[in-house]
């Protein structure tokens, strides 16, 4: 709500940030996230170890950095896969006649009927953990809110005048849907999309966070935290500060992105 | 109006039951089964069929999932794989402490929503609004585990003015109240933060959207004064969309937000979640989304009775 | 008598973008006596609804206001909020228009008539309550002690309208300021508040200021008239010189413009109104002006006096021109080769009957009108000719019964009915720019190079070529209307249905259009299905006239028999209505 439209940049430029430390900065920094030092258990940060050590005395900016790449590798993917999902059955079911569209809907009401969290952790624990699986069990919880979004704006549009005419002159469903509304919902799309970068980096942060998303001896920022909460009691403030800040700047950047795209465009979620 | 609500409770409730069938069919179907979970990775072949015969494993997929039905007709939700006690037991039990400490954060949240809103809607566009926007901003993107990191640290940790976790000091024989409240206060916190930043972001901006209708110009035109406007014509009007977003989060006050009450290893339902999902113990994973699912039905239904209440145009929409 | 009202030199400026104020009225002066009805009239964007609202003192804010407003002897331009508030309902009431959002949706009518009376006299529930039950009774609500405990949403449009004004009575105020009350509404229903609001102030002795844009309206009723065009009055004066003879260019083309039985040929403004940012430092109507000299240019011209109207012209007019009601009555009796044939046309809603066996035909180069009040299920007849939904009964074009057309060959003979619809900005893609709209239907039909013909068909709708690239949201509403009639001429059809085509639109930018659509329909021999709820737009396009009501076609009959000699009540209300 009323946010200058800096915040746009500020959202675009934390993103770059944040996609530059998980892709990039870790063949800048050589030194080996696994590595572990008995001798240099749970240093403060300093000028050699500039974030520092955690408990096994492994280099917590290394493991920081190959967090972020273990996240992203496996968020924004998902993100993908959850976006043209949920594109694909919204537009099927708003353009689809009555009947399909009930039974897409009430299929889609099973899934929206839990909290999304809820449903991962089942999944989570059914299924062997690694980036593969990751990416589709993400994928495949996250679409259905997209979806429905989808559908209802398709359905709104639908029935507008524009719509009509074009009818009147001939348009048939597949041309209405390539020319009139991929066009008219593209706003929402893109803010959307945003959004569930947000999304998906959030969940698997959350899941990695309960020890039932990226497994060890790969770390990520969510097992980053979980593990230095195991050990709150010595006051490792290096080791909940660093990803902790990494998950919330993603989320930030995502929010701050996608409410920019809305305040230009318009479009809800 | 009531058909309507009561045809959309049963619509949601074949959701849910759609939902079950879909999570015990998952369950039963995957492959290692809980017998493996019990016993190790390298239990034999031996004692994992003794494990699933007693557990009722061995018979037809089919039946198991009708027995698991008529149990439930009986109030039974089956046993515990891990913990050998009843689901049901172990469910209220949980599920009481959560409910404790949601409805304390749901109701500081509500509260604060309103006021944050009503500030935000008649201050909008000013220093006031655009501070609040800011903490808004800020608590809806912060994952709620840092938060509680970060408020363990600073006020357990650092102060040392509050304990970190569980629910009660465990030495004591008896603990006393405070001992609880002192518990309660850190999870309380993290939860209200993190609720209160959405509830009234879209408060806000419904107090903001509905000042600038036109019945608040006719009421202005009868010499009405501001305050009354808005207490008497805007507020009313502006609820909708919180009652709605309450509904929606009252699936959480039981499942009581799996992440925090695994920071502050908090025996609540959320808590019992995520560790039966460590541990794959499956029939106190299904009764947990059995009860979640129907909840969320209780929660929308409220919303949708209480804004009927509301809005007379309710029902006709 | 010494006046209710009087505005000395009011100056408005309203904030516009980031770029300071723009003033939207200026040197606006106007004096309502005891009694009076004075009728404030302009298009949109003159300031007659900021003109009203400074007097409440009810401008968005950041506005800025300078000038006197006299209230018996009070200068509400001075006064502070808390003084305002007691001025507010109690000696000035206000009713505004579109009141299924000017009213609460969430409280009962008694709760909102009745807070309008307690704010100012105290008085406990109990007599509010019964003050709302007398207010409603006397404002004509039917069995009002029934409807007390009701909802806005529970009344038609005309209740609520009456809710409004019984609501803005509740004090028993001196001055009564009516914004736009009656549009929206359907012509009888408006005739009738107009009557309401006539009575109430002959009974109550109270000063009614009216602010319409629509002159039909407060010809019966009005004492004077003060004529705005782009922020500052043109000419102002008694009623009943007015309608005689206007002093003012503008007056008198504003009263050319609306439809009247029997007009032949409607008078149109050229041009548009200006943006207040880029209104000339001379005559603000002097770049649309038929009277238009040299002088008129530099500065505003000053005031002149003729009898008790003045005007600010130069070249005030002096003698009745064309008003002399040019009673070429159109034609009748031309006959038409059968086109379109609609049999018992049946159109059913879940629960309820919209269109029961209508029937009737439609001649090529015809144009047929329907009319009928909102809900009488006139839209309807226009999907279902359309095949815009689902109908029983048969339509045939051509004799080709659509219901036996499948897949391309439907699809192809739809193409030969286009439509125009109500809202043109709802009727184009607002991401697609003009060319794209109109260039559709030609891509669907296959055809590649488009822009020749694209060009080709905005000229003939009176619009230059190089509007071909704008967006919607940077048309006007005229102008947007007339790309919604050149793509339905690329379809090149044989019938347009025109669904309201002028009611969003001013009447000088009405008269526009359909002279237009009349030019078009003699040069490419169209037949029009034109559905409307203004009698008089109707009659000046319709060879004949089917009325509808409540689903069925009560009279159909050529337009001159018709108004002559109207067959059914209901018919010779309209007719009524729309008579001047």
């Amino acid at each position: 709500m009323n946010r200058p439209r800096g915040n746009f940049a500020v959202g675009l430029a934390l993103g770059g940030i944040i996609l530059f430390l998980g892709f990039i900065a870790p063949f800048l920094y050589p030194a080996d996230p696994y590595a572990i030092h008995p001798a240099y258990v749970l240093q403060a940060p300093s000028l050699a170890l500039p974030l520092g050590t955690d408990e096994l005395g492994r280099d917590n900016l290394a493991l920081v950095l190959s967090g972020g790449f273990a996240t992203l590798v496996v968020a924004l993917p998902a993100a993908a896969l959850a976006f043209a999902t949920g594109l694909a059955y919204g537009l099927l079911a708003g353009l689809a006649p009555a009947w399909l569209d009930k039974i897409l809907m009430r299929l889609l009401d099973v899934f929206l009927a839990l909290p999304s969290l809820i449903v991962l952790l089942f999944f989570a624990s059914l299924i062997t953990l690694n980036n593969t699986s990751l990416i589709l069990l993400l994928g495949f919880i996250s679409w259905p809110g997209l979806a429905r979004l989808v559908r209802n704006e398709t359905l709104a549009q639908r029935g507008r005048d524009f719509i009509l005419a074009a009818e009147q002159a001939g348009a048939g469903r597949f041309y209405l849907a390539r020319v009139h509304l991929l066009r008219v919902i593209a706003p929402v799309l893109v803010v959307n999309g945003t959004f569930m970068v947000g999304d998906t980096i959030f969940a698997l942060s959350a899941l990695s966070f309960l020890g039932l998303g990226v497994q060890p001896p790969k770390v990520s920022w969510g097992s980053l935290l979980e593990s230095a909460l195991n050990i709150i009691a010595l006051d490792p403030w290096w080791l909940i500060l660093p990803p902790g800040l990494l998950v919330f700047g993603s989320l930030l950047a995502a929010s701050l992105t996608g409410q920019g795209l809305l305040r230009r465009w318009g479009g809800g979620r | 109006m009531m058909g309507m609500v009561l045809r959309r409770a049963a619509s949601s409730c074949l959701s849910v039951f759609i939902l079950v069938t879909l999570v015990f069919f998952m369950a039963h179907l995957t492959p290692g089964g809980p017998a493996y979970s019990i016993l190790g990775q390298k239990a034999t072949l031996a004692s994992v069929a003794q494990v699933n015969a007693r557990l009722g494993l061995d018979q037809p997929l089919l039946k198991q999932y009708g027995i698991w039905w008529w149990h439930l007709a009986q109030g039974q939700l089956g046993y515990s794989y891990l913990l050998n006690r009843p689901v049901s037991a172990l469910l209220w039990g949980y599920e009481r402490n959560t409910l404790i400490f949601y409805s304390i954060a749901i109701f500081l949240s509500t509260v604060l929503a309103i006021l944050l809103g009503l500030i935000q809607g008649v201050y909008f566009n000013r220093w006031q609004a655009k501070l609040i926007g800011a903490f808004q901003l800020g608590f809806y993107a912060a994952p709620p585990f840092f938060v509680a990191a970060m408020l363990v640290l600073w006020f357990s940790v650092q102060a040392g003015w509050l304990p970190a976790s569980g629910i009660t000091n465990l030495r004591a024989e008896h603990p006393s109240l405070g001992a609880y409240a002192a518990h309660l206060v850190l999870p309380v916190i993290t939860v209200t933060l993190l609720t209160v930043s959405p509830l009234s972001r879209y408060f806000g901006e419904a107090v903001h959207e509905e000042l600038g209708k036109d019945y608040v110009r006719t009421a202005q035109a009868k010499g009405v004064g501001f305050t009354r406007i808005l207490l008497a014509h805007v507020l009313r009007n502006a609820l909708r969309p919180l009652v709605t977003m309450l509904g929606l989060s009252f699936p959480y006050i039981f499942t009581g937000g799996v992440i925090v009450e695994s920071v502050f290893n908090y025996p609540g339902l959320g808590w019992l979640m995520w560790r039966s999902a460590l541990s794959q113990d499956y029939p106190v994973l299904i009764a947990i989304v059995l009860v979640i699912g129907l909840l969320t039905v209780i929660g929308n239904l409220l919303a949708d009775i209480v804004n009927g209440l509301l809005d007379p145009r309710a029902s006709y929409e | 008598m010494s006046p209710v009202l009087e505005i000395r030199n009011l100056n408005v400026a309203l904030p516009r973008g980031g770029a300071g104020k723009v003033s939207v009225l200026d040197h606006f002066s106007l004096t309502v006596a005891p009694g009076e009805m004075l009728c404030l009239v302009g298009e949109s964007g003159s300031g007659k609804t900021i003109a009203a609202l400074s007097i409440m003192r009810l401008l968005p804010p950041g506005a800025e206001l300078t000038g006197e407003i006299r209230l018996g002897g009070q200068d509400l331009a001075q006064a502070s909020e808390a003084e305002m508030r007691r001025v507010r309902g109690k000696r000035i009431g206000m009713v505004f228009q579109n009141t299924l959002a000017a009213l609460n949706p969430t409280q009962t009518v008694a709760a909102q008539v009745g807070e309008a009376w307690r704010v100012h006299e105290g008085g406990s529930a109990r007599a509010a309550r019964a003050r709302a039950l007398e207010l409603l009774g006397e404002v004509g609500i039917p069995t009002p002690a029934a409807r007390l405990d009701d909802y806005p949403h529970q009344f038609s449009g005309g209740q609520r309208q009456r809710v409004m004004i019984a609501l803005a009575l509740a004090c028993s105020p001196q001055l009564l300021i009516a914004d736009e009350p009656t549009t929206g509404l359907d012509p009888l229903v408006a005739t009738q508040i107009m009557a309401l609001i006539a009575r109430l102030r002959r009974e109550r002795n109270m000063a009614v200021l009216f602010v319409t844009h629509d002159l039909s309206v407060v010809r019966d009723h009005a004492d004077a008239i003060h004529v705005l065009y782009a922020g500052r009055s043109v000419e102002w004066g008694p009623a009943k010189n007015f309608f005689i003879q206007p002093r003012h260019p503008y007056s008198e083309a504003l009263l050319g413009a609306v439809p009247r039985l029997g007009t032949a040929r409607l008078q149109t403004i050229p041009g548009a109104l200006p943006e207040p940012e880029t209104r000339p430092p001379g005559c603000r109507f002097a770049p649309r002006c038929g009277y238009v000299q040299p002088n008129c240019w530099p500065d505003y011209p000053p005031s002149s006096c003729a009898g008790d109207t003045e005007t600010a012209c130069l070249y005030p007019l002096g003698t009745t021109t064309h008003q002399a009601e040019a009673s070429a009555a159109p034609p009748s009796g031309r006959s038409f080769p059968l086109q379109l044939e609609a049999r018992s046309l049946t159109v059913r809603y879940s629960n309820r009957l919209a269109l029961s066996d209508v029937s009737f035909s439609l001649g090529r180069g015809e144009c047929l009108g329907i009319v009928g009040a909102s809900g009488s299920g006139k839209s309807s007849l226009g999907r279902a000719i359309l095949q815009m939904q689902p109908y029983g009964g048969q339509v045939m074009l051509n004799g080709q019964d659509f219901s036996v057309l499948r897949g391309a060959a439907k699809r192809d003979a739809r193409r030969r009915l286009q439509v125009v619809f109500q809202d043109p900005r709802e009727s184009m893609n607002p991401r697609m720019r003009v060319s794209e709209v109109i260039a559709e239907p030609l891509a669907l039909q296959g055809e590649n190079d488009t822009t020749a013909r694209v060009a080709e068909l905005l000229t003939s709708v009176g619009l230059s070529p190089d509007m071909a690239t704008r967006l919607p949201a940077t048309l006007s509403g005229g102008q947007a209307q007339r790309v919604a009639i050149a793509r339905a001429l690329a379809a090149n059809p044989e019938l347009i249905v025109l669904d309201e085509p002028t009611s969003a639109l001013d009447v000088s930018t009405q008269a526009m259009l359909l002279n237009l659509l009349k030019d078009l329909a003699a040069q490419h021999g169209l037949s029009y299905l034109l559905i409307s709820h203004d009698f008089a737009v109707v009659s000046y396009m319709a060879d004949r006239i089917a009325v509808l009501k409540e689903g069925q076609i009560v009279e159909l009959a050529e337009t001159a028999k018709l108004i002559a000699n109207p067959g059914d009540d209901y018919t010779a209300s309209l007719i009524g209505a729309a008579r001047p």
